[in-house]
């Protein structure tokens, strides 16, 4: 930043020293009436070594007070990727597989698998115990229901069979239906004869 | 070829388990005994389990140049979980929770392929609960795979001749119809 501030002050400065240089050279001969005797000596002053020194020294001032930071400092991740829940590792762990050797720790690891595994089967169990009484509750309703509808579409049945038994039993009917019979025997049976 | 990490010891245990119960603690020698114990190696992706001399062994046999070593007892998949080979048979089969026995007719559709059904079996263990592992025998009790229990045994008792029983999960018909791939890493 600093070069960059440089170079510019030199350019203002060069760009006022030619300025200045001209309105120097047109001031002893001709004086414009709008100037004021101030702005001529204002104008007089603006020299490189002179006065001009506290403009720049003022803005230096104001920059100073920002302050600049590192990108370390900042902690910005490299690839400003997102990073999984999951992958992200946290800061300061050792680097590197953890391996199980030791029998002491493969019996601890499995006596805890076998926990967790004897645990499921448990509830797996249970569960299916649970399910099969309430199977077996359901089955027997309905094995209830179905007698009970066995046992009445029976009497139905059986009244409709005793109605008409009555029916039967009744004597004009009978005797209609005994007089008729004879009827059909008798009555000329169709006949079918080829040739 | 390396030993195994801590998740990678709680997967392979716990797939263990699914088809051994408490009997996979055998497969872990007890620390106080002298004998030479058997140990579990990784080597590209699988899971051994040899002897701990023989591993010693063969360390002085590069990485890529050794193929297998010991008891393959399945691999471990890209996505971390392990699978369980046919080659395990011998490792799970002595210290199984669940068997099913089953009769001779089903023995050769089992060994091509086929899952277990109903009509073919012969013998099962008593409350197996649902999709648990099982390891299938021939009634002379020769281990012929392993599988994973399709139904509960009180409800496969309902079951009609033709449903399936478990579920084949390996057999040892792969050692044929799998001769070219099995053993290559």
């Amino acid at each position: 930043m600093a070069p960059t501030k440089s170079t510019k002050d030199l350019n203002k400065g060069k760009s006022n020293i030619s300025g200045s240089a001209k309105k120097s050279a047109k001031l002893p001969g001709t004086a414009p009436a709008g100037i004021s005797k101030r702005k001529v000596r204002n104008q007089t002053l603006a020299k490189p070594g002179g006065a001009q020194k506290t403009k720049p020294k003022s803005t230096d001032a104001g920059k100073k007070k920002k302050r600049v930071y590192n990108e370390t400092e900042l902690d910005i991740p490299k690839l400003n990727g997102i990073i999984p829940a999951g992958i992200a590792k946290p800061k300061g762990q050792k680097k590197g597989k953890k391996f199980v050797d030791d029998p002491e720790s493969m019996i601890a690891i499995m006596s805890v698998v076998n926990a967790e595994k004897e645990g499921h089967i448990e509830s797996k169990i249970m569960r299916a115990r649970q399910l099969e009484e309430i199977r077996e509750a359901k089955r027997k309703e309905q094995e209830k229901k179905a007698e009970y509808r066995k046992s009445k579409f029976e009497e139905t049945k059986e009244s409709l069979r005793k109605k008409r038994k009555n029916r039967h039993s009744d004597p004009m009917r009978f005797e209609n239906i005994e007089n008729e019979e004879p009827k059909n025997t008798n009555g000329k049976r169709k006949r079918v004869s080829f040739g | 070829m390396r030993p195994l990490t801590e998740t990678e010891t709680k997967t392979l245990f716990e797939k263990l388990a699914t088809y051994c119960g408490k009997g996979i603690s055998n497969l872990i020698a007890d620390p106080s005994s002298k004998e030479d114990r058997y140990v579990f190696r990784v080597q590209k992706d699988r899971i051994y389990y040899v002897r701990e001399s023989l591993a010693n062994l063969a360390t002085s046999v590069r990485r890529d140049n050794l193929l297998s070593l010991g008891t393959c007892l399945g691999k471990i998949t890209k996505t971390g979980k392990f699978r369980l080979h046919i080659t395990a048979l011998s490792v799970i089969a002595p210290h199984a929770r669940y068997k099913i026995w089953v009769k001779p007719n089903g023995e050769m559709p089992f060994l091509y392929g086929g899952n277990v059904l109903k009509a073919h079996i012969g013998r099962w263990s008593d409350d197996c609960p649902e999709h648990q592992g099982v390891v299938v025998l021939s009634m002379n009790d020769t281990p012929l795979g392993f599988g994973v229990s399709a139904r509960s045994t009180v409800e496969a008792r309902r079951l009609d001749p033709t449903g399936i029983v478990a579920f084949r999960q390996a057999d040892i018909g792969e050692y044929l119809r799998e001769e070219d791939t099995l053993f290559t890493t």
